[in-house]
């Protein structure tokens, strides 16, 4: 394995300090399940490893009536478990919990979950040059690519891995990034950007900057949120597809809603069209079939993801009729 | 005959302690005085002539000991397609050259710091391009392994199409697929006095000393293999150049070398089950009866033979005999190709053959308007085996892999294990429910049987030695593999002896004390070994009461030996064990037997059936195996904890072949892409379905007490049984393995368009 330096910082101050003028030889590590896989995997070789493991302050889940602060480093394991946020946003612990294994998320950060990079095979394997590492071809979109993005699929196909980004975008979260000069605030869903901006990343985050703080503003009153996962393997594993949906009511009639999809483009994506058709409809009048059939519109499949269409069509159902209430059987319990 | 004192009972495993305290040594556990640390460089081509290395830099480096390169190799050969270093590769993860290093940085830094310079040469990535006379030459001789393919008939295939009223044609596919051990392969050499020691992990140290010595040109006196304790065989862990590579640093270094393969190394440069296409042709009668039956399976073998024609052999055996039929003929073509290499892989080929036999023969039944069960009730071949003549001379030993009709079996539970697993299954009842019948959960049932090798393997020794304190040693020059032939066999050693099995202890795979084995393969173990230490048994046991006699001044036939005593008829203890070592004194007592196992009148088959209720999720493509029943004929149950554990592990084994593994190489650049356990896709224990395991308890007249073959039966059951149990549930017939959710869903959409 690839020699670096390890050094733990007292606080976001210290770490950003850490961070400064540095072209990507210093990398913050938080619980390092992902970061320390693409050292191994010859991907990323950084210098100088920042931990803020010592620091409290930043791994707090605070509960104000206004919303919640989650520390970059509590664990999905952490969040998973809190009374309150399993209360106010269902799909956001649902997210947490469908993550990989007990194992990583004792030790995996939602700071971490936000920022890892995806999980393309070629991009993980040392033998390709690929876009994604600043090489000047992509291997994915004429090789094997059944786990790969059928929207904006055209750059780099590579998937947004993060389960949590989905329901957090679906209740509207936003981000603080912090660095030595100074901090910034965006909604969750303006955090990730897609190969048309840069294709060497997923987000807007400069390499002197850190990811502290996911802020959810309190759900309204009469609010609902669901998260589905589609995977080939029951636990340890990403999705082949995901969908956070959040609505919000007022008695029978959904005023507004959020539908998002994950693992099936480069970055998190809003299904606009099946959001506006769900908007404004009363609860009896909704048509979860029609809902999925548009969410899948303009979908441009490659040649091994095709399947992922019907997918994602079917799980956007799922979410609503899980919406509505009606009974969906989850898999037989044995 | 009075009853078993110690067969039959579920001893717990001999090496468990050990295992559950961490108490056992595996290679990598062991570390030697001064012990270097090997790297192997890899080629990252499909197919290339390696023009020049430069490792002057490599070299120069403090602490580097060693450097292999195929420039300065041995001339030996591993296999008559495996030198020790090649200056043609054929894989992307080829060995290429090699290097031995103070500690594990180093030899990462120094490995790197070898310079390759590669010639391209075109390469091959599938078996069916390879067949092409224009394809690239993976070896020199051509890509058809022999010339020409594997032809084996009994009767008349053309004219048995002639007498059938129907005819039906399948395809499949199966995908190379790893056993994924837990324990990567390892191996630590060390020289001494000229002589090579080497603790490797291995399924037969007496193959491993032959191909070593064999290899490195030296006597095989002068080579000592260990095998430390096995984190999973499968019929992995051999076959490849690490052990050989470290010995030959070793060798350079005069210090000792371990090289322990990554995880990545193990998925690419370990070897696989074949992948495989198959055609299979049935003529039927309306009445479901069977006229003739071709298969024909390509099989990829990768860059290197390895066991391939071995398991080319045994894809096309249940095509040849598990139906009652006068014609039948098989057709196998193996075929070398750029992709990593194929070898033994638990059951070998009769898996992919008994997948597309058994899903052909679902689809019959069903167009027949016949139920599936009843359908192999029909047909399956009865203890007088296939019809026809005998062709082996009647004193021959005969093949557990015959084509020839005309022999009967030995014993055949089929009928019991398809009766028996159908009542434990409740074939004939309804399913469990979907708990919603109209909504995208859907539940099906399926089943197949299967017919396998029974255990005769080749010549296998066994030695007993009586100990002064009494207690009795097992010396074999078996491996217990993690199956527990350790356990088993001392079983039927202290059975035959008349001693507690906690007497008996055991000396497996060490080439320095133990007389030449076979690998433990093929299921033989318990059958061929065990046989040896039977008869071994028995003489020790006449021995024993015969110096009894003697001293007691008695009459042998009026002497018993029971639960480690020397007895009198009416139970009374005369002598203990001890006594018996000490009256003979000096080196007690030792006999050894040596046999062939098998039988000349009679073929010795295992066979099963198993049975399988699945769920499939519609909308998502995911299929979930809601329970699982394996009935198993593998003669009289020795264990029937170890037993049953088999069964189990075969099954949950090849769940992934079915439902989720396989190795993925790019077709573009031949490179592994999921060579880790994030991509491939090993079940977890929330896949596992529950798993009833019955044994038909047939007794076999041939085996040691009555036992057949049991180690790689039950992983040939899974893929037919869950395939069919997803047509029952939805309707289609996934022919392309494993049933991943995209072939399920692409599969239903396709059905709904038709």
């Amino acid at each position: 394995m690839y020699g670096f330096e390890f050094v733990t910082a007292r606080d976001a101050a210290e770490a950003s300090k850490l961070l400064e003028r540095n072209d990507g030889v210093v990398r913050i590590i938080a619980g390092g399940t992902d970061l320390l896989g693409e050292i191994k995997e010859r991907t990323i070789h950084p210098e100088k490893l920042v931990s803020l493991q010592n620091n409290e302050d930043i791994r707090r889940i605070r509960i104000y009536d206004e919303g919640v602060l989650i520390g970059a480093m509590s664990t999905l394991a952490d969040i998973a478990a809190n009374p309150d946020i399993r209360r106010m946003y269902p799909a956001f612990a649902e997210a947490c919990i469908s993550v990989a294994t007990p194992q990583i998320r004792n030790i995996g950060t939602i700071g971490g979950n936000l920022c890892q990079r995806p999980r393309c095979w070629y991009y993980r394997n040392y033998h390709f040059d690929c876009l994604k590492k600043g090489g000047d071809a992509c291997f994915a979109l004429d090789g094997a690519n059944k786990f790969h993005a059928i929207f904006d699929a055209e750059i780099c196909p590579a998937v947004h891995p993060s389960d949590t980004a989905v329901a957090l975008i679906a209740v509207d979260a936003r981000v603080l990034l912090i660095s030595s000069s100074g901090a910034r605030m965006m909604p969750i869903e303006e955090f990730f950007v897609g190969p048309d901006v840069g294709v060497t990343t997923e987000n807007v985050l400069r390499a002197d900057e850190m990811l502290a703080e996911v802020i959810i503003p309190s759900p309204v009153r009469n609010s609902r949120s669901v998260f589905v996962k589609a995977k080939e393997r029951q636990a340890m594993d990403f999705a082949l597809a995901s969908v956070a949906l959040s609505a919000d009511l007022d008695g029978e009639v959904v005023t507004g809603a959020r539908i998002v999809l994950g693992g099936v483009a480069p970055t998190p994506r809003r299904a606009l069209g099946a959001e506006e058709l769900l908007a404004g409809t009363r609860l009896v009048d909704v048509n979860a079939d029609d809902i999925g059939r548009i969410a899948v519109e303009a979908a441009k499949p490659l040649a091994d993801n095709r399947f992922k269409v019907r997918l994602t069509s079917g799980l956007v159902s799922r979410a609503v009729r899980m919406l509505l209430g009606e009974s969906v059987p989850e898999a037989s319990s044995r | 005959m009075k009853s078993n004192a110690v067969i039959g009972k579920s001893v717990a495993r001999r090496d468990l302690p050990e295992k559950l305290t961490g108490e056992a040594k595996y290679t990598s556990d062991i570390r030697l005085p001064e012990m270097l640390y090997g790297k192997i460089v890899r080629s990252p081509h499909p197919h290339a002539r390696i023009v020049g290395i430069d490792a002057s830099r490599a070299e120069s480096i403090p602490g580097v000991h060693a450097i292999l390169t195929p420039f300065d190799v041995p001339p030996g050969r591993l296999a008559p397609d495996l030198p020790i270093l090649d200056r043609i590769v054929r894989y992307v993860g080829d060995e290429v050259a090699a290097v031995a290093a103070d500690d594990e940085d180093l030899m990462e830094y120094a490995a790197s710091l070898i310079e390759v310079e590669y010639e391209l040469l075109p390469f091959v990535a599938s078996a069916r391009h390879a067949m092409e006379s224009s394809a690239p030459q993976v070896h020199a001789g051509g890509n058809l392994v022999g010339g020409e393919p594997l032809v084996l008939s009994r009767g008349n295939v053309d004219e048995g199409f002639e007498q059938a009223d129907r005819i039906f044609t399948m395809s499949f596919c199966t995908p190379a697929h790893s056993p994924a051990p837990l324990e990567p392969r390892a191996a630590i050499a060390l020289w001494k006095d000229e002589k090579l020691t080497v603790w490797k992990t291995t399924r037969g140290v007496h193959a491993d000393r032959m191909n070593l010595a064999s290899a490195l040109g030296i006597e095989r006196d002068s080579v000592r293999v260990i095998g430390a304790t096995l984190g999973a065989g499968f019929g992995g862990k051999d076959e490849s150049r690490l052990s050989v590579i470290a010995a030959e640093l070793a060798r350079r270094a005069g210090k000792p070398v371990k090289i322990e393969a990554t995880r990545e190394e193990e998925f690419v440069a370990g070897r696989k089950r074949h992948s495989t296409e198959t055609t299979l042709k049935v003529g039927v009668k309306n009445d479901g009866a069977i006229t003739a039956l071709h298969q024909t399976t390509l099989m990829d073998t990768g860059a290197y033979l390895a066991s391939g024609p071995g398991v080319v052999r045994r894809a096309g055996q249940g095509a040849l005999y598990l139906y009652r039929c006068p014609n039948v003929r098989y057709d196998g073509y193996l075929v070398y190709t750029n992709q990593p290499s194929a070898a033994s892989y638990r059951a070998l080929g009769a898996p992919q053959g008994h997948f597309a036999l058994e899903v052909t023969m679902n689809h019959i039944a069903d167009e027949l308007g016949i139920d599936p069960l009843e359908f192999r009730l029909r047909n399956h071949v009865g203890i007088e085996g296939q019809p026809g003549e005998r062709i082996t001379p009647i004193n021959e030993i005969v093949d557990t892999q015959p084509v020839e009709g005309g022999i009967p079996f030995s014993s055949n539970g089929l009928r019991e294990c398809l009766k028996y697993g159908a009542k434990a299954f409740g074939w004939n009842d309804k399913l469990s429910p979907p708990l919603q019948s109209e909504g995208h959960l859907k539940t099906g049932k399926g089943m197949c049987m299967f017919i396998y090798r029974g255990g005769p393997g080749g010549r296998s020794s066994a030695r007993l030695r009586l100990d002064s304190d009494g207690a009795v040693r097992l010396i074999a020059g078996l491996m217990d593999v993690g199956e527990g032939s350790s356990t088993v066999i001392a079983q039927i050693a202290a059975e035959a002896l008349g001693a507690p099995y906690d007497a008996v202890r055991v000396t497996f795979g060490d080439t320095e004390y133990t007389p030449e084995a076979p690998l433990t393969a093929g299921s033989t173990a318990t059958f061929s070994t065990g046989a040896a230490a039977k008869q071994a048994a028995e003489e020790m046991r006449a021995n024993i009461l015969g110096i009894a006699a003697t001293h007691l001044d008695d009459d042998v036939s009026r002497l018993d030996i029971s639960d480690g005593y020397v007895v009198s008829k009416d139970g009374n203890v005369r002598l203990r064990l001890a006594d018996i070592a000490e009256i003979v004194g000096g080196h007690g007592i030792e006999t050894e037997a040596s046999i062939m196992p098998g039988s000349r009148d009679y073929i010795v088959n295992s066979f099963g059936a198993h049975f399988a209720e699945v769920e499939v999720d519609t909308e998502t493509g995911s299929v979930r195996v809601l329970r699982y029943v394996a009935a198993h004929d593998s003669g009289r149950i020795l264990n029937p904890r170890l037993a049953t554990n088999q069964v189990e592990g075969g099954i949950s084994q090849m769940l992934g072949f079915t439902l989720s593994e396989e190795m993925l190489t790019d077709t573009h650049s031949g490179v592994t892409i999921n060579a880790n356990f994030l991509e491939h896709k090993s079940p977890t224990i929330q896949e596992y379905p529950p798993i009833e395991v019955i044994f038909a308890d047939v007794v076999d007249p041939v085996g040691p007490f009555g036992a057949k073959a049991l180690g790689e039966p039950p992983s040939i059951g899974p893929a037919p049984a869950i395939i069919n149990a997803i047509y029952d549930a939805v309707g289609v017939r996934i022919t392309d393995l494993p049933a991943t959710p995209d072939k399920i869903l692409n599969a239903l959409s396709q059905q709904r368009e038709e």
